[in-house]
């Protein structure tokens, strides 16, 4: 069993802190959702784990069974284990989408035990098949004129090529239609299992009917407020933020959602 | 730079003496002899943002005939493939001649320009310096015509398609003090179609001027695709001028990998004469340490309906500088044709220079044109983006470069040259 603990981690952008001290830790075997209104730093929380270049940690842990990630780089980071899906990743012609995630997956492996193409292509099949995704696109170049759905199926994609520790996904469900979502979803639950964490990042509570979560976080303002069971994102539909907010006397300016 | 009033007349004997050596046909000696009269009032030519009148570029080679001092192992630089049509040089003459019989049969002339001189002097003369390049155009034309010390001729007859590409291997000869002033001149006869492929090398770390000229006459229907692969070593100044001129209906395609480890300058000219003649110009580059390419293409129309177009990117590493001038230059009365052009440049280096210069001279209405260019870095949102899938920064940073300019490479038709380009692509990076 692996385990991610984040301790105290405060964010900046910019000089502007996001993260004023975030707490959470999470086990593999377990699916966690993220939730909250914009703007309170669900995005900064994935990106400062995976490492992205413009956030700046001013304080806090971030442990991956116990040694301390935020000390690594992007690269080191992802082949200890980590991944983070996103909702709107880089389009780089030129390199294929099956070469690019051949070299994903052979840069976790040693030079005398690279992943061969046999064995590759077996998998990448299979894989893109269970996400209804056509065949061509293992040879379109990455991401490069994918549409916004197909681009989401694709981090997926990857998600069950590397077979990560523990993966985020920020925000893969905004706009899915209810097709997309389930496939999205079936691949989350295809890597459920006990080698498995995952956090999922989320506005709406209906990616959560497709997946069920262990637990459910809630953000606001940079800081985790309440954690609890499924339960929690059902209760944060009826309710929307502004009740939850009352229940625990916080006061703070929601942004409207688009 | 000699400046020196009229020197160049000083060679008129020892040149005679060259040519005849050679035994070379009267109208080539005249030839030499007038260029020689010429060199000194013509001007050099523009090549937009460089200036390279200090450049080490006019060394009169050795003109006694004798061998050269130190020979070429040439099994370090080619591989043995015996039945292919190929020829190889190593410094100034001609090694390896292969052509299969069906070519020959048919009326393939595929063979050191010595021997055509001799064999086919007037096949030869049509087409020299006459269509192509003239030899007074500029001084580089007329240094070159006066002191051509080695080359080839390909001549594909009438109708003959030549399915498997004929390859060319030059080879330097820099363990010797040599200027390197190689014609390789190239003559599709009516509809004839077939692929030429060329690699120039180096042997050697003499410092040396390289004066080479490649002219590409495409009679009229005739299509010639044409790929080359340029090492020209670090010590070589290069003045490297490709040359097309199509009649009608006729298409020259360049696919070319200016990948020279020395400065240079690629001057890439194509006319499209006849109506409805095409030229398509795909180029890559690399440069790296401290040397500078400067890569000049261009293309004018003078038909109708003709095609022009430029697609070229490149790569700086290292303190090394790299412009992309692209020109495109319809001409009164080319009516109907197209001009496009794409340049684009990475940098990936703070201490590199790039350029990527498009210029478009229309002189005509009803046309068509249009132009792209860019500089820039590596995008850091991709290095993240591939850099969080576990790869790390050296191997993201070449797929970076090889997506970069393997938007080119994968237009190009020869699977060999894809491969050979990439190969030395991944040289280059992983010698940094």
């Amino acid at each position: 069993m692996a385990v991610l603990e984040i301790k105290n981690l405060h964010v900046s952008i910019e000089g502007k802190e996001i993260l004023k001290g975030v707490n959470l830790t999470m086990k593999t075997g377990e699916i966690h959702a993220i939730m909250g209104p914009n703007g309170t730093g669900k995005s900064t929380l994935s990106a400062a784990i995976m490492g992205h270049p413009t956030y700046e940690v001013t304080e806090g842990e971030v442990l991956l069974d116990g040694e301390n990630i935020l000390e690594m780089e992007v690269d080191e980071r992802a082949r200890a284990g980590l991944f983070l899906a996103v909702q709107y990743p880089s389009e780089i012609a030129g390199i294929t989408n099956a070469e690019f995630m051949r070299a994903a997956i052979n840069s976790r492996r040693d030079d005398d035990n690279k992943m061969g193409v046999m064995e590759f292509i077996k998998k990448l099949d299979e894989k893109m098949d269970l996400l209804d995704m056509p065949e061509e696109m293992a040879e379109r170049y990455l991401n490069e004129g994918f549409s916004g759905g197909e681009k989401k199926r694709n981090e997926i994609l990857q998600l069950l090529m590397i077979e990560p520790t523990f993966a985020i996904l920020d925000e893969i469900d905004s706009g899915l239609d209810i097709d997309a979502l389930q496939v999205v979803s079936k691949g989350v639950n295809e890597m459920r299992g006990d080698n498995f964490g995952s956090l999922i990042i989320t506005h709406y509570q209906r990616l959560l009917n497709y997946i069920t979560p262990d637990v459910v976080h809630i953000m606001m303002d940079g800081h985790v407020v309440k954690t609890g069971g499924a339960e929690l994102a059902q209760q944060l539909e009826a309710e929307g933020y502004k009740g939850l907010m009352e229940e625990l006397g916080i006061e703070y300016n929601v942004e409207e959602h688009e | 730079m000699v400046t020196k009033e009229k020197q160049y007349v000083e060679y008129a004997d020892a040149l005679t003496a060259f040519s005849k050596g050679l035994g070379e046909p009267e109208w080539m000696t005249q030839l030499r002899l007038d260029s020689l009269d010429k060199i000194d009032e013509l001007d050099l030519p523009v090549i937009e943002r460089l200036r390279y009148n200090r450049w080490p570029l006019w060394q009169v080679p050795d003109l006694t005939g004798a061998p050269a001092q130190k020979a070429i192992d040439i099994t370090e630089f080619i591989d043995d493939k015996a039945d292919a049509a190929r020829v190889v040089q190593a410094g100034n003459e001609s090694v390896i001649e292969t052509l299969p019989e069906s070519l020959k049969e048919k009326g393939v002339i595929f063979t050191d320009i010595k021997t055509a001189l001799k064999e086919y002097p007037d096949l030869v003369k049509e087409a020299y310096m006459q269509q192509a390049v003239k030899a007074d155009k500029n001084k580089v034309t007329a240094f070159h015509a006066a002191f051509m010390n080695s080359g080839l001729f390909l001549y594909v007859p009438k109708n003959v398609v030549v399915e498997e590409p004929l390859e060319a291997i030059f080879i330097q000869n820099s363990l010797v003090e040599d200027s390197f002033i190689k014609h390789v001149l190239i003559y599709a006869d009516v509809n004839s179609n077939f692929n030429y492929v060329e690699k120039f090398l180096t042997a050697g770390q003499e410092k040396n001027a390289a004066n080479i000229l490649v002219e590409v006459v495409a009679k009229q229907g005739a299509q010639v695709k044409f790929s080359a692969v340029d090492q020209l070593g670090e010590q070589t100044t290069t003045y490297f001028n490709r040359a097309g001129h199509t009649f009608r209906d006729a298409s020259i395609d360049w696919a070319l990998g200016v990948m020279n480890n020395g400065s240079t300058i690629a001057d890439f000219d194509t006319n499209l004469v006849g109506d409805g003649s095409q030229s398509h110009l795909k180029a890559v580059a690399i440069s790296s340490g401290k040397q500078t390419q400067v890569i000049d293409s261009n293309v004018v129309s003078y038909g109708s309906h003709t095609i022009g177009n430029i697609f070229q990117h490149g790569v700086i590493l290292d303190r090394a500088t790299l412009t992309f001038n692209g020109i495109g230059h319809i001409i009164k009365g080319a009516k109907g044709s197209d001009a496009q052009q794409e340049s684009r440049v990475l940098m990936l280096s703070d201490k590199a220079r790039g350029d990527a210069n498009p210029i478009l001279l229309i002189d005509e209405y009803e046309v068509t044109a249009g132009h792209a260019a860019s500089v820039g870095r590596v995008d850091p949102e991709e290095m993240y983006y591939l850099m969080s899938r576990g790869i790390a920064k050296s191997e993201a940073e070449r797929l970076v470069i090889r997506g970069f300019l393997g938007s080119v490479i994968s237009a190009i038709p020869l699977k060999s040259i894809r491969d050979e380009l990439v190969e030395t692509i991944e040289r280059k990076l992983t010698s940094r």
